[in-house]
């Protein structure tokens, strides 16, 4: 097997795709297809064609549907497609130059102008694919990089929490379930996966600040007096200071969710939490989810101060406003990730 | 004189058409002997609808791509002229290029088949 690049000759008419093939045997390895249908059949057997050379007049699925093809599919991004034809149809040649075709070859063609043209543009995409290949590598390396980062300060703060590290776990897997739901029920909330992604991770990090709360008030098997609760309301700030010192250790945008859930995940709809006092939509959509997410948790859990409830209780008390106010469309997706969760 | 000569006297660019095929000139040969296949088994049917002429521009655009990839200029140039008259809505005129072609594409066919 020798190491030629391949390309595909799509022509209905026998001798134009010999006459093609001749021109670049020596260079490639050539495949052909007598319809547009055959060609796409033979784009998705061989992944690693380089170029395609393709007639617009066809039977079966003309040139300009084969193009079509390949933007639904994603092809047209990494294959460089040539239009060689003789029609001179210009709306037809605007429309394959807007379906992604890379440039148009008229028949007949002058052989030495269409080697030249089809190997720099084979070359510009094999180093193009390459650079988009090592660059996704490394925001792949990086985003693990943030991941575990986020993880073991997330660890930190369980075990100075005395909690295992699941707490996070479960926290961030809920507002994941949670942020889904209300993206694609409500369309004022509505974000990209990409997105709720990044808040999940981010959510892990919503009590880094309880690292700068001393033990007796952090761990005290008891109810917190009041000037014991204002210590431990400071947490919320606190954790928006350690999280300004690692800024550049961290996306940017992993960072920004991080500072606002971590300073609003105590926020309340109604402006009767802390730190700031915001109210209904003053306070981020993400920050709310988490909210809830770990009220959910919270109350589900074994503390020092108490032990668990069970689900029913726990989202009882949730409903009830026992743990203060939320957003009605949070709540809404709440009950309905939890009806989802507790019938499977 | 040999087909190519011959060819050449008739019009026909053979010099354009073996550059295209890397000077290769049994190739040439067998690509012309393709097309007079062609031209024979799937010729412009001259009987076409005046008000539908999809078929009649699909075959004149698929005889003007193949003649002129093999610059047989004489039989390009009136495939050219004949698919721009029917895209043009002039189906009368482009039947009397069609027409006149007949016997210049029967010469050259003549003299393709005869070194076959």
């Amino acid at each position: 097997m020798d190491n030629k690049k391949t390309i595909l000759i799509v022509d209905d008419v026998e001798i134009n795709r010999m006459i093609l093939a001749e021109v670049f045997k020596d260079k490639y390895q050539v495949l052909e297809a007598g319809d547009g249908k055959a060609a796409v059949e033979i784009m998705n057997q061989n992944p690693s064609i380089s170029a395609v050379l393709l007639d617009i007049l066809m039977p079966e699925l003309d040139g300009l549907g084969v193009l079509r093809k390949m933007n639904k599919n994603g092809k047209i991004k990494t294959i460089p497609v040539f239009l060689i034809t003789s029609a001179e149809n210009e709306d037809m040649l605007l429309e394959g130059y807007n379906l992604g075709a890379i440039d148009v070859i008229r028949k007949p063609f002058m052989t030495h102008f269409l080697r030249c043209r089809v190997d720099s543009v084979i070359e510009l995409y094999a180093h193009r694919n390459e650079l988009e290949r090592i660059v996704l590598e490394q925001v792949e390396k990086l985003n693990n990089l943030n991941q575990s980062m986020v993880e073991t300060l997330a660890t930190v703060i369980e075990f100075r929490d005395c909690e295992s590290g699941e707490h996070v776990k479960r926290i961030s897997s809920l507002t994941k379930a949670l942020m889904e739901e209300v993206s694609s029920t409500y369309v004022e909330y509505y974000l990209p996966q990409v997105e709720i992604d990044k808040i999940a991770s981010s959510s892990i990090l919503h009590d880094i600040g309880k690292i700068s709360i001393p033990d007796s008030i952090l761990n005290k098997p008891g109810r917190l007096t009041k000037e014991e609760f204002e210590i431990m309301k400071q947490h919320t700030t606190k954790g928006c200071e350690i999280l300004q010192t690692i800024p550049n250790l961290m996306d940017e945008g992993l960072y920004n969710y991080s500072y606002d859930i971590c300073r609003h995940h105590h926020e309340r709809w109604d402006g009767r939490g802390y730190p700031d006092g915001l109210c209904g939509d003053e306070i981020s959509i993400w920050a709310q989810v988490v909210s809830v997410a770990d009220v959910y948790d919270a109350l589900t859990s074994e503390r020092v101060y108490k032990s668990a409830y069970d689900h029913e209780t726990a989202v009882n008390m949730i409903f009830n406003g026992e743990c203060g106010t939320f957003n009605p469309k949070v709540l809404q997706a709440f009950q309905n990730v939890m009806e989802k969760t507790h019938r499977d | 004189m040999d087909l190519l000569e011959e060819l050449k006297a008739k019009g026909v660019n053979t010099e354009e058409g073996l550059n295209r095929l890397m000077n290769n000139t049994g190739l040439y040969q067998r690509m012309l002997l393709k097309l007079a296949d062609m031209l024979r088994k799937s010729p412009v049917d001259l009987d076409f609808d005046n008000n539908d002429c999809t078929t009649a521009i699909e075959q004149a655009h698929a005889l003007k791509g193949a003649t002129g990839n093999l610059s047989v200029t004489p039989l390009y140039e009136a495939y050219t002229k004949a698919v721009d008259l029917l895209r043009a809505g002039k189906p009368e005129e482009a039947r009397e290029v069609l027409r006149n072609l007949i016997p210049v594409q029967e010469e050259i066919l003549t003299i393709i088949e005869k070194y076959k």
